[in-house]
């Protein structure tokens, strides 16, 4: 599933200076079919807001947005996709199971498959003694990985992580590394956003380093290995070095 | 159709597991429970005073539950952003609206159909414990009639609620906007026919009676749906007013699910 952004620009009217702020600028991007693609940036960098215009949540004010040629805004066109928001928080009073179903109910999931779909993530996700308990009785992590399952149990094409890792332990952050790297397998197409670069580093097929709004570089798989060859030698992580010659630079200038 | 039902059952779901709404019917059957022995002090018309008190009782729990449990139902989707979970599904910005708005209904509906089995196990229970004389005026079809016209009050506010949360971000002001919308609601008649009294309209400036023409058509008028003198007093409204009550909660609901989904379709969820 391709989705391709042409001179995407977006702006916030600041609710107290009443000041126009731009929150993402003229940005032209690619996300090819079958590949992971990460998204890094500072705070405020406008990472989520870039998935929020994906999902349709918000308006771009000019440009384009084509999810398998089809616009973000229609609703059909989130029928094979999956979100897991950045610290996601999900209905207090209900359970794994129930969130689930609603999910695979209204993704038009065929009825038959709904169980046993979410009998594999549940199982998955390590959360099949919790699925009956009610969401505010769990962990932080629980909840992460309830998202999880709640974005992927209709089996989108499309996935959108927003922090995926965030309250994880290194066991939860295990499953899901694991869980990333099988989708790809099955062509899945996920767009991930993170502030731990190791994850992204390990796992994206090319990475788009964003800062105040604009697309700042663009990194690919063969980057990574010759970059990375150079500084595991020196102990420093290629990317973390990149993404900070680059935000700093923003600074210098 | 499937993403609004299943839109509304999760919002029921949500709704009927909340502690709040458990405490509201507690309090609704304690009262209802308790005009058991304020209908034995008054010593006359024990059918009228029956009647009345179930009726207030059923009206209080519901305004207690679209007031607390029902604003926070919409409310918490935006403030803790679990409308992100809901929007992320192909559903349009249109059917959230409806689904929610069925969502709470439902929960409005069985809460009160609750209320109204218990209560009119007491009237019978007590109407077998008194002597007949005391129940003369008294009509199942009036009280039934009455509740009805109560429920359909409540799917009305419920309407206005649905209305100004897709206005508001916060929960406070949605609330603080109900409550005036059915306090306004309540009163407009009386206002009204204060103000088109011969003496007072010859004072009134023409802006004033404009401003009281159109408040007239803009706010919900509630006192219609509150029969509760009437049904006390066993008067059974014809059909065709029912009807025409029926016709009217139907334009108004519709148009305040319209406009909210108009508004709401314009947002910008952040």
């Amino acid at each position: 599933m391709n989705v391709d952004f042409e001179q995407i620009n977006k702006s916030f009217i600041s609710s107290f200076t009443r000041k126009k702020v731009h929150a993402v600028i003229d940005l032209n991007l690619s996300v090819k079919s079958g590949e992971i693609f990460g998204i890094v940036g500072p705070n405020g960098a406008g990472k989520s807001t870039l998935l929020k215009m994906v999902l349709g949540f918000i308006k771009y004010d000019s440009g384009s947005i084509s999810i398998a040629g089809k616009s973000p805004m229609e609703p059909e066109t989130r029928i094979n996709m999956g979100y897991l928001p950045e610290n996601p928080y999900y209905y207090d009073h209900l359970s794994a199971e129930d969130l689930m179903k609603f999910s695979a109910t209204t993704s038009g999931m065929n009825k038959k498959n709904i169980q046993p779909s979410i009998d594999h993530l549940l199982k998955i996700m390590n959360l099949e003694h919790a699925r009956k308990r009610h969401l505010r009785t769990y962990s932080k992590g629980m909840t992460q990985r309830a998202g999880i399952c709640f974005a992927l149990v209709h089996d989108p094409d499309l996935i959108i992580f927003d922090e995926p890792m965030s309250g994880l332990d290194p066991l939860g952050r295990k499953l899901v590394v694991d869980l990333v790297l099988d989708l790809k397998e099955k062509g899945k197409t996920i767009i991930f956003c993170s502030h731990i670069l190791n994850d992204i580093e390990r796992l994206c097929d090319r990475i788009a380093i964003m800062d105040k709004g604009r697309l700042k570089k663009m990194l690919n798989r063969e980057q990574f290995f010759s970059e990375q060859d150079k500084n595991i030698k020196k102990g420093t992580s290629w990317l973390e070095k990149i993404f900070i010659d680059t935000v700093e630079n923003r600074v210098e200038q | 159709m499937n993403r609004i039902l299943a839109l509304s059952w999760l919002t029921f779901k949500e709704g009927i597991r909340d502690r709040a709404l458990m405490g509201i019917c507690i309090i609704g059957l304690v009262m209802l429970f308790a005009t058991i022995i304020f209908t034995g002090v008054f010593g006359y018309d024990l059918g009228k005073v029956l009647v009345d008190l179930n009726l207030s009782t059923i009206a209080f729990a519901g305004l207690l539950l679209t007031f607390f449990v029902n604003i926070n139902l919409m409310a918490k989707d935006i403030d803790k952003r679990t409308i992100y979970c809901v929007l992320s599904k192909p559903l349009s910005r249109t059917e959230y609206i409806i689904g929610k708005y069925l969502g709470l209904i439902l929960l409005v509906f069985i809460a009160l159909f609750i209320l109204l089995m218990v209560s009119s196990g007491i009237i019978w229970f007590v109407k077998s414990f008194y002597a007949q004389i005391y129940f003369k005026n008294f009509s199942w079809a009036c009280f039934l009639q009455a509740c009805f016209y109560e429920i359909l009050m409540f799917f009305v506010l419920n309407a206005v609620v649905i209305f100004f949360s897709s206005i508001s971000t916060s929960s406070f002001l949605v609330l603080l906007f109900t409550i005036a919308t059915y306090i306004t609601g309540q009163t407009i008649e009386e206002v009204m026919q204060f103000f088109k009294k011969e003496a007072m309209a010859e004072q009134l400036p023409q802006i004033n009676q404009w401003i009281i023409d159109i408040a007239q058509y803009i706010f919900p008028n509630f006192s219609a749906f509150d029969i509760k003198t009437l049904a006390s007093h066993g008067k059974f409204l014809p059909m065709e007013h029912t009807m025409a009550l029926i016709g009217y909660s139907a334009i108004y609901t519709i148009l305040l699910l319209f406009f909210a989904s108009l508004i709401f379709n314009k947002r910008e969820i952040t």
